[in-house]
């Protein structure tokens, strides 16, 4: 595998994103949703939260469903967004990368492409360029997040930065399955929007079927570590024994890559 | 001469029907090979495993000592891929200069290679226009500057002058004449006289068989056909014709047209045509040495 072609690849999807009208307005749109996010739910949450008033019923409530320690964090901004991104940034991903080599493959302008890199660097390739694309965007999130929470109480940022970076990196490591199973879906459908009815299909029929099996059967409960965001629950509330949790979608990334490269190398382009 | 392609026992089948069984062939180095048969003789299969997009069922295929698809040949093997279109949403040149950087070039080179190659095809106007907004000849004109980019050794055009007009398909193959001998070229084209031209060995696929493998087209042994195209032809002609000395037979294989077989003589047959047409004051349209292509491939 050549690594600058590999490269190339990634370079070429962040102009995709950042270099036509198309992906400009792409980044609008989602700014714009995120502004909302920022401005109403959670700027609004945050008085709620710190109020001495709520303080012992946002507790029992957070302590209910495993989000105690989140509470008590003084950066409450920081603590919603990371709640809600969790939950949202992954199916986000999976619209966001729908279109890695699909339609590309329709075109015919993968056969160009591999008569110039092996096509494993080229699913890499558009792979990483993804795994930018959606760090870059989530990152412009965290930083409006901390920004926000720097406007209510600058005393906070220096604390809050690292807590961002951490939430960053773990926003990120959870979306590369969802990335990882699209590139997998654009090799076994015929478009964009087929991946995602085929993502949906996947994360609502097959990923209940596992679920039901694990639970009637334990002996098969481990198939639910093939379900991409099977270790959201794990990290949710903060845990500070979670970190292995994290390798669970990092596994699942090498494995849907690694099906996608026996899919691609053997598929006819 | 070198071998640039070798191909070994190939077969390749979709479903029940076999699209390619059994081919076989060389190609040496700097020459341009037509590849000719009917529709769903199996030609772009053919391409399309040479250029390792389809895997053969059997039989090997080698590219300058690599097989397809391996890393050695990404900067010296090319080709215009039949129905292959580039991504409408960028400009030719972020394009082209992608590929060039893919096969290796910094970005200023590839650049500079990309308005080369722009310059070959005449279009070097359009770099900064999306595909999209090229007419399909423009858009036929830079998927066939794609394939020359770098410094390829072998280029394989799947119906490169398709749908051109008249004065881009000539300019095209212009190209390709002056490109002959640098690099290997395999055309494929329904266009007989395209390949007359440029062509010096022929591959003739039928029903996913190589029923023909001729190399040096163009070599006719002296005194055997002169192909002769006429003005109102007629059955006095072709008598008098088969009446010269030296001709052999006189077969009629169009409206207009005499394919005379002869032997060697004195005075070359030639001239004595020439002379015969002069003194009955007939038009001809058109004489050619050696048989055409067409009538190499479609008549006994």
């Amino acid at each position: 595998m050549n690594l600058n072609r590999t490269w190339l690849y990634s370079q070429f999807e962040l102009t995709r994103l950042f270099a036509t009208k198309r992906g400009w307005l792409a980044v609008t749109a989602f700014s714009l949703v995120w502004f909302m996010v920022l401005r109403y739910p959670i700027y609004n949450a945050v008085p709620f939260i710190n109020s001495p008033e709520f303080e012992g019923f946002v507790s029992q409530l957070a302590g209910t469903v495993g989000l105690y320690s989140l509470v008590s964090w003084p950066e409450a901004e920081l603590a919603i967004f990371w709640v809600i991104a969790l939950f949202t940034f992954p199916m986000f991903s999976v619209f966001v990368t729908a279109d890695q080599t699909v339609e590309d493959r329709n075109r015919g302008t993968v056969r160009f492409l591999t008569l110039r890199s092996t096509r494993f660097e080229l699913l890499l390739g558009r792979f990483m360029g993804q795994v930018f694309i959606l760090a870059v965007l989530i990152g412009l999130v965290c930083i409006a997040t901390l920004i926000m929470m720097g406007i209510r109480d600058s005393g906070l940022v220096s604390s809050g930065l690292t807590k961002t970076l951490a939430i960053w990196a773990k926003l990120l490591i959870t979306c590369l399955p969802f990335i990882a199973l699209m590139s997998l879906l654009n090799l076994l459908t015929n478009s964009a929007r087929m991946s995602i009815v085929f993502a949906i299909l996947f994360f609502t029929i097959i990923a209940s079927v596992i679920t039901y099996v694990g639970d009637v059967y334990p002996m098969f409960s481990f198939l639910n570590f093939a379900i991409p965001g099977h270790h959201i629950g794990d990290i949710t509330g903060w845990q500070s024994d979670a970190h292995f949790s994290l390798l669970v979608p990092i596994f699942q990334t090498v494995a849907l890559l690694g099906a996608g490269q026996f899919i691609l190398r053997e598929r006819d382009l | 001469m070198n071998t640039v392609i070798e191909v070994n026992a190939l077969a390749k089948s979709f479903g029940s029907k076999h699209a390619l069984s059994d081919v076989n062939f060389r190609i040496e180095q700097g020459s341009t090979v037509a590849l000719v048969g009917p529709n769903g003789a199996g030609k772009t299969t053919l391409f399309s495993i040479i250029c390792g997009y389809l895997k053969p069922d059997h039989g090997t295929v080698n590219i300058l000592g690599h097989n397809p698809r391996s890393a050695p040949l990404f900067s010296k093997l090319s080709a215009l891929p039949q129905d292959a279109q580039l991504d409408p949403k960028f400009s030719v040149e972020k394009q082209l200069s992608f590929f060039a950087q893919l096969q290796g070039m910094d970005k200023k080179a590839a650049l500079a290679d990309t308005q080369r190659v722009l310059e070959l095809v005449d279009l070097s106007q359009v770099a900064q226009s999306k595909t999209s907004e090229l007419s399909h000849g423009m858009r036929k004109r830079v998927c066939i500057a794609q394939a020359l980019l770098g410094s390829p050794e072998v280029v394989l055009l799947d119906e490169a002058t398709a749908g051109l007009d008249p004065k881009n398909a000539k300019a095209i193959r212009n190209l390709i004449a002056s490109l002959k001998g640098q690099i290997t070229f395999i055309l494929s084209s329904h266009d007989l006289s395209e390949l007359e031209r440029l062509c010096d060995t022929v591959l003739y696929l039928e029903q996913g068989k190589l029923s023909s493998h001729q190399s040096d087209l163009h070599q006719t042994q002296p005194g055997s056909f002169i192909t002769l195209q006429m003005l109102n032809l007629s059955d006095d002609m072709h008598q008098k014709i088969a009446q010269l000395t030296g001709v052999l037979a006189v077969k009629q294989t169009q409206s207009d047209e005499l394919v005379i077989e002869y032997t060697k003589q004195p005075e070359p047959l030639d001239l004595s045509l020439l002379s015969l047409i002069h003194e009955n004051q007939w038009t001809y349209k058109q004489i050619v040495n050696g048989r055409t292509l067409e009538n190499q491939l479609f008549v006994d």
